[in-house]
């Protein structure tokens, strides 16, 4: 079992710094812990895209088509009423429903996306055990590596000169 | 709007940290004692709710006669307060969206409780179409689902768009504000010091480690919801207007409702987020945050509204005079010559004139003058939402029909009921949830860091 | 609405059996079917009778339909010449009224409730001991009566009783015409004009299309001469009226003077100069004389087709002074021989109980206690004589309740009768149902005076027409005459035309203000005050509802500061009277009007204490015209209920009801409504059954009887608000009547437009309710689905006609207005007809259930629906025939050939509703000499 290791920062720019480093040395299973979201570390982590949006927009078209499939089937089929003498098929009023409709699905599926994507809701984590931990939250940038190569002494060896405030392992 | 000087310029305090930030917010909740203050503004406005509760009761039991509606104005208060209620919520969704994509830096400390505002609002317009019904218990049936009769929803019918329209929007607006709370969650599950407390945000954070690549989903989440928010919102209120264009009668059969209700919306929504800022400000000690910068850049949001509102009245004043039809004609007449005149006139003064003093800079950046206009112009707001219904249906197509509205007592206890259930949901939102979006405040700070 | 058929007729067939079981009286608690049904009855299915109705002691020919034995709807006997098939409001009305839970259910003896025997027992050694005297000091009192059964019970009591005293009251009598017929011939004649046989008219304040006994009758004929048609030979025949008010003949008068009293008779006097009377020449002012020369003309050219008309209640003289008129212009009018046998009036009555000159006084269906002139104080008098006295009637009433003891008895609808309309010819009245109550008959009362124990109305009926038909052939005759509902030529004959003596100058009346009197156009003289539709039943013009008011010139009414709803004194003959003023365009200056028949006090539930009392001034010196009027405001106000305010169509605003003048509707005919739907890319859809229904609606023929919106109640089951739900806006009625007015404010023309659902091709309502509640059918109805409407409102808002009725309260659901929730009520619902549950839409359905009805019946027979097999409940009730109803797919139909009339248009066409229901527009016939050019 690999250890997890944690190196503290007190502001976003250095954990940055820290990131490239620890990227650029080849270290493999890196991520951050930042009390807000700070986009630079998405290149500096070099994570992979996050492929949200289409399943959003898919959800969101097949809603709309379904809702005038809907609208169109009780209109025009099952139950077929002269109304104002409208023509059946009355689809420019379908519309509105279906715009609404899709919205609401791709809305539901990215968040639902969202949670399968981030393996959320996880109550509980090892790192909520580390010290300090409850900062990453608040004013605290935490910079993970969990790598068999990597253990704490060279991870303090590698941010030489951007002084963290502390580098720990935690406790499995 | 561009910010003067740095984009986050009076935004934030000079010196401060991002602790320094965490803390101000959430220790309003867990620190500070809550204060006679807070306890007596709950009373008065769970007394109001259960008036409320009661006059609801009522109607159940004797049915809609006892509002005001007759023959000819068969709608009444209910529909402007609900006309009136989903115009202020459809402004919460939209500061947050439009402000994040149009990158404004003063959105950080306001965009939590306009989202709050934006469900409290809705969540009360959506009870008013199904108060108005003669027969509430059946309101279910503006939904499509299998019945032994074989029958659908009528889809042509904009009640039932707006069915719809409501629906979605209310459930589109908890996602998007409960996606943005998440961190906060975190931030206050990490700062609890009570087991209850710990657990409960513990919960609701759902585990938020804040990791890089939680960022980095969230963001594109939340991006991908803001934009869509904007036609979303338009299309709502487009809706509710269409409940009055989409149809024959003098004074609603017109083509720039839609427009002009969306803009009327924005104007009302602002107004009310002015006045709960100052209430968040004062209450939670928020001084620091939200700043009379806040107000000038709003004032002069509603400012522009206020013109839009011009422009959307005198629109159907020009129609109704151009069509040349009688009924318009009768119409715009009775707007300046009939039994509402006074009230029209109010309106007009209240939408039109009292937001002309936000030209003044003094008094843009003075929170009191901003605050009485926001107040000023909502009552102003809801007097054109009873009016668009009156003037029309008080005098349709024949005069044999006229007939004047005078509301019951009902009508004033529901809508003053419907305020205190609003103002009681946003007191304990207040208690209980951070007013201000923490995570939003670190990124503005470290904005301004960059700045300097 | 197809789809839906099925589950509606259960609905119904459920409602249907409930109603008969609360109006039959039968236990609750176990339904049981028929053991042995009855011939000829099938449940569900309706059956009709015919059978008559009296108003003033004159007979209205009706058809009644019953379900089960239970009658539910009146309509007009087409062989009845004073009904001829159509009908009244009262006639409307008077199935509320057998239901009426206020009617009097038991005997009582001082209030307390009693026993038939112990009645007996008191009056019949009362009358053993009469006898003695013969009679003196025994006195009866009835209404006005025509009933030969009933004339000759009474002429045997004579008998028994020579000495006996037997009075006649009538609030409104034809008295003072009869002393005129006397003044002019010499005898007491009737005297009949026929509207249909004249050219030229002259109303000197009558109204033959007001509400009376021949209100039918003459707006039939009415309607004959003045039906407007691009093939009418004859042209259209003119009406001039002259009057103090505003009557439903001004209404409709091409032209119209408004004079005051002394004005009228000056008028008639002048008149009657020009056609060679004796008689001093008063001075006419400006307009009357310019007038008068038209008119002269007018009537002198038409001489022989020619006819003047005076109200009844135009003092005799002046009656006389028109009966010689109308000799010189030898006007169609017949005279009919005098009823025989003078009774005596009330005063002597009076006189009598006060005198102490009598022991037994019997009343029978009269209430003079509440509507006797107050001068007599009858009340008074029967509360202080010490006499034996009896009131026998179906309402207790302010009499029955002064009365020692009070009798109810039977309601027309459930009694044996025979009456006599105006013109003589006879009708049996049979019962429809079976005596709700423990109630006996007036035949009953009078064979027992007779000394004749248990004598059945129908007994005393058989046997009076048992003396006139031959023995042999009489069962024949009587089921004849009972499946008719007339007697055949029973009418009385003609007398040749008596000449009419010189006349004298009518008496002038007093300088100033002047109070009138008249019948109210609702509750005629109070006695249908109990009756919800007629109170609820918006009155001709002024459209006031639940109340009566002082109805005056606007400019009348600015002299003494008054505005609409200040209550004011009215000080007449040192009596004083409250009343609410109502300004109305077009009553003469000096003249103040008040309607008879509000401000009782013993009505019941539903007429007590509305309005005010017009009888508290009311003298036998003077019945119908208080001079001497004084005007005090009160310093208080008082709501006056109307459903629609005074609306004067100016400019455009005509093309709502648009007026034409006979002669130039050919060159200048309205222009026709596009038929084809406005042009869209989408294409509409249309209703595909081979019939296509439609209505045209004749405003020219309209006299604003109300007849039509009481008789859609009544089919219909349209429920009332009572004055608080009015007071709010409210109202349920599905058939309006417009009123509008044209013409400057000085010489006002109000029109009528009788307002049903338009049923448009294309309506807003439909498209706009969330749940289908509102769809339009293949025959092109437009039909509200009570059960799928959840109560938006949308339909109504979007509306232009705004003919959709809201049950804002349960008006027939549990929270029905005074005692319309008592189980009695729910008897007159027509089975057909679903009642409608709080909180839905409602609205005119062209009686879908007669048109279900009728296509029930052609599928049995296999053929289609024939030309006029379907008539609605308003064209069936109309006397003027002015509402045409059918298949627009017929060419030949009545309705499609209206619809080529240069007059006919569309109401708000412009909007592309493409409505079912159209118009003819307002014809008049002016004449040339008196148009103004309009202001």
């Amino acid at each position: 079992m690999t250890a997890l290791l944690l190196a503290e920062f007190r502001d976003p720019e250095t954990l940055i710094a820290a990131a490239r480093r620890a990227r650029e040395a080849g270290w493999k299973g890196l991520d951050a812990h930042t009390p807000f979201a700070v986009p630079e570390l998405v290149e500096a982590l070099g994570l992979p895209p996050a492929r949200i949006r289409p399943i959003m927009l898919g959800a969101g078209v097949a809603a709309a088509v379904l809702t005038f499939a809907l609208c169109w089937y009780s209109a025009v089929i099952s139950y077929p009423l002269n109304l104002g003498g409208r023509p059946l098929n009355s689809w420019p009023t379908f519309l509105v429903l279906c715009f609404e409709a899709g919205v609401l699905a791709a809305a539901l599926a990215g968040f639902v996306a969202f949670f399968a994507f981030s393996g959320l809701p996880r109550l509980h984590h090892p790192l909520f055990a580390a010290r300090d931990f409850d900062r990453a939250s608040q004013d605290a940038f935490f910079l993970a590596v969990q790598d068999p190569k990597v253990d704490a002494g060279r991870l303090a060896l590698l941010l030489d000169g951007l002084g963290p405030v502390s580098v720990r392992e935690v406790a499995q | 709007m561009s910010p003067r000087g740095g984009g986050t310029e009076g935004l934030l305090p000079r010196s401060t940290s991002y602790g320094a930030l965490v803390g101000l917010v959430a220790d309003a909740l867990m620190r500070r004692n809550v204060g006679w203050r807070w306890y007596a503004a709950f009373g008065v406005t769970l007394a109001m709710t259960l008036m409320l509760a009661g006059c609801v009761t009522w109607l159940f039991l004797r049915g809609l006669g006892i509002f005001g509606n007759n023959t000819a104005v068969v709608w009444g208060f209910p529909i402007a307060n609900y006309v009136w209620w989903i115009g202020i919520g459809n402004a919460g969704t939209f500061i947050s969206a439009a402000l994040l994509l149009t990158r404004q830096p003063w959105r950080a400390a306001i965009n939590r409780f306009a989202e709050v505002m934006t469900i409290f609002a809705v969540a009360i317009a959506g009870l008013f179409p199904i108060l108005h019904l003669g027969r509430p218990e059946y309101a279910y049936w503006l939904a499509p689902y299998p019945n032994v009769m074989g029958l659908w929803p009528q889809w042509r019918s904009a009640l039932v768009w707006d069915f719809a329209a409501i629906i979605s929007y209310l459930i589109f607006s908890l996602l998007f504000w409960y996606l943005g709370l998440i961190p906060d969650m975190a931030t206050l599950r990490d700062r609890a010091r009570t087991r209850l407390g710990q657990v409960a945000y513990g919960v609701l954070a759902m585990g938020w480690r804040g990791s890089a690549r939680h960022w980095q989903l969230h963001d594109a989440v939340y991006r991908a919801l803001a934009v869509m928010a904007l036609p979303l919102v338009v299309s709502v209120h487009s809706v509710a207007a269409m409940d009055f264009s989409a149809s024959p009668m003098p004074g609603w059969q017109e083509t720039i409702f839609p427009p002009y209700f969306v803009v009327g919306a924005l104007f009302s929504g602002f107004g009310m987020v002015i006045v709960l800022t100052a209430l968040v400000r004062l209450g939670l000690g928020l001084q620091a945050v939200i700043t009379p910068r806040h107000f000038e850049v709003m004032g002069k949001i509603v400012l522009a509204c206020s013109i839009g509102m011009g422009l959307s009245y005198a629109t159907e004043w020009f129609y109704a005079w151009s069509l040349g039809s009688r009924a318009e004609l009768v119409h715009l007449h009775k707007l300046f010559g009939g039994e509402y005149t006074p009230l029209y006139l109010t309106m007009l003064a209240c939408n039109l004139l009292a937001p002309q003093i936000l030209w003044i800079p003094q008094a843009r950046r003075n929170i009191l003058v901003v605050v009485c206009v926001a107040i000023v112009l909502n009552v102003g707001m809801w007097l054109e939402r009873i009016l668009i219904i009156w003037n029309t249906l008080s005098h349709g197509h024949l005069p044999s029909m006229w007939s004047v509205f005078w509301p019951s007592i009902f009508d004033w206890l529901v809508l003053a009921g419907s305020l205190g259930f609003f103002a009681m949901m946003f007191l304990c939102f207040a208690r209980l949830l951070p007013a201000v979006a923490m995570h939003d405040l670190g990124k503005l700070l470290r904005e301004r860091r960059k700045e300097s | 609405m197809t789809p839906l058929l099925g589950r509606r007729q259960a609905a119904l067939g459920l409602l249907a059996s409930a109603l008969t079981l609360t109006s039959c009286g039968e236990p609750e608690e176990e339904i049981l079917p028929y053991v042995n049904k009855p011939d000829g009855l099938t449940p569900g299915v309706s059956q009709r009778f015919a059978t008559s109705l009296p108003m003033g002691g004159y007979a209205r020919g009706v058809l009644a339909t019953t379900y089960e034995g239970r009658p539910v709807k009146l309509e007009g006997n087409p062989r009845h010449p004073a009904s001829q098939g159509a009908t009244d409001l009262f006639t409307e009305a008077a199935i509320l009224s057998l239901y009426d839970p206020d009617r009097s259910r038991s005997l009582r003896r001082e209030g307390r409730v009693d026993t038939w025997e112990r009645f007996e027992a008191a009056l019949l050694p009362r009358l053993a001991a009469a006898e003695a005297n013969g009679g003196e000091g025994l006195r009866l009192l009835t209404g006005h009566l025509t009933s030969p059964t009933l004339l000759r019970l009474i002429g045997a009591l004579r008998e028994r009783f020579p000495a006996m005293h037997w009075h006649v009251y009538e609030p409104v009598a034809e008295t003072a015409a009869r002393r005129g017929a006397e003044l002019a011939f010499g005898t007491p004649l009737t005297v009949l004009p026929r509207l249909q046989r004249a050219r030229v008219i002259l109303t000197l304040d009558a109204d033959p299309l007001g509400p009376g006994p021949e209100q039918i009758r003459h707006n039939r004929a009415f309607a004959a001469i003045r039906t407007a048609r691009r093939d009418n030979p004859g042209g259209l025949a003119r009406l001039y009226a002259v009057e103090p008010v505003f009557s439903n003949t001004g209404a409709k008068a091409d032209h119209r003077l408004a004079l005051a009293p002394a004005g009228l008779r000056d008028f008639a006097v002048a008149l009657a100069v020009r056609l060679g009377a004796d008689l001093p020449v008063p001075a006419l002012p400006e307009p009357a004389a310019r007038f008068l020369d038209a008119v002269a003309q007018d009537l002198q050219a038409a001489r022989g087709a020619a006819l003047v008309l005076a109200g009844p209640w135009a003092p005799p003289e002046m009656q006389a002074l028109v009966h010689w008129i109308n000799d010189r212009l030898e006007a169609p009018v017949d005279h009919l021989p005098p009823p025989s046998g003078q009774p005596e009036d009330l005063a002597a009555l009076a006189g009598a109980l006060r005198g102490g000159a009598m022991d037994t006084l019997v009343i029978i269906d009269a209430n003079p206690a509440y509507d006797a002139p107050a001068d007599l104080d009858f009340a008074g008098a029967l509360r202080d004589t010490d006499a034996f006295t009896v009131h026998l009637g179906p309402w207790r009433g302010e009499t029955g309740a002064l009365c020692r003891w009070h009798l109810p008895q039977h309601h027309p609808l459930e009694d044996w009768a025979d009456l006599r309309a105006s013109d003589g010819t006879a009708s049996i009245a049979q019962p429809l149902i079976r005596p709700l109550y423990a109630t006996r008959s007036a035949a009953w009362l009078l064979g027992l005076m007779r000394g004749r124990l248990s004598l059945e109305s129908y007994a005393a009926v058989r046997e009076t027409w048992a003396a006139q038909w031959p023995a042999e052939s009489f069962e024949a005759t009587w089921r004849r005459v009972l499946h008719d509902g007339v007697v055949p030529d029973s009418a009385a004959t003609p007398l040749p035309r008596p000449a009419a003596r010189a006349p004298a100058l009518p008496p002038a009346p007093e300088a100033g203000l002047t109070l009138l009197l008249r019948p109210d156009p609702t509750v005629w003289d109070g006695r249908h005050a109990n009756n919800p539709w007629l109170q609820e039943c918006p009155k001709p013009l002024t459209r006031q509802v639940w109340g009566n008011a002082a109805l005056m010139a606007p400019a009348e009414a600015e002299r003494h500061g008054l505005r609409e709803g200040d209550v004011v004194q009215l000080h007449a003959g040192g009596r004083m009277l409250e009343a609410p003023v109502l300004p109305l365009p077009g009553m003469a200056p000096g003249v103040a009007m008040l309607s008879l028949g509000y401000g009782r006090r013993q009505a019941g539930a539903i007429g007590n204490d509305l309005g005010a009392n017009a009888y508290a001034l009311r003298r036998q010196d003077a019945l119908w015209e208080l001079p001497g009027l004084r005007l005090v405001p009160a310093g208080r106000r008082e709501e006056i209920l109307r459903l629609q305010e005074m609306h004067r169509l100016e400019g455009e605003a005509q093309e709502l009801l648009p007026e034409r003048a006979f002669t130039d509707l050919l060159e200048h005919p309205l222009e026709p409504e596009p038929e084809e739907p406005p042009a869209s890319i989408f294409k509409p859809l249309e209703p595909d059954a081979p019939v296509a229904w439609g209505m045209v609606i004749d405003t020219t023929l309209c006299t604003g009887c109300n007849a039509c919106v009481v008789a859609c109640q009544a089919e219909n089951n349209v429920p009332v608000v009572g004055p608080g739900d009015v007071a709010k806006g409210r109202d349920m009625h599905w058939l309006r009547i417009d009123t509008y007015w044209h013409g400057p404010e000085a010489q006002p023309r109000p029109g009528f437009q009788p307002v049903p659902c338009m049923h448009c091709e294309a309506a807003p309502c439909e498209p706009v309710c969330p749940v289908a509640a509102s769809v339009h059918d293949a025959e092109g109805l437009n039909v509200q689905v009570y059960n799928r409407c959840i109560g938006t409102r949308f339909c109504q808002g979007n509306c232009p006609y705004k003919v959709r009725r809201f049950n804002f309260h349960g008006y027939a659901d549990g929270q029905e207005y005074a005692n319309q929730g008592e189980p009695i009520v729910a008897a007159h619902y027509n089975p057909d007809v679903t009642v409608r549950g709080r909180g839905v839409m409602e609205k005119c359905t062209y009686c879908v259930q007669r048109i279900s009805a009728a296509r029930r019946q052609a599928e049995k027979e296999d053929r289609p629906i024939a030309e006029g097999e379907v008539r609605t409940a308003c064209q069936s009730a109309c006397p003027a025939q002015a509402i045409q109803f059918g298949d627009l797919r017929k060419a030949e139909a009545a309705v499609s050939r209206l619809r080529h009339e240069p007059q006919h248009y569309a109401l708000l066409g412009h909007l592309g509703t493409r409505p079912r229901t159209t118009y003819l527009a307002q014809v008049r016939n002016p004449n040339p000499a008196l148009e103004e050019p309009e202001a």
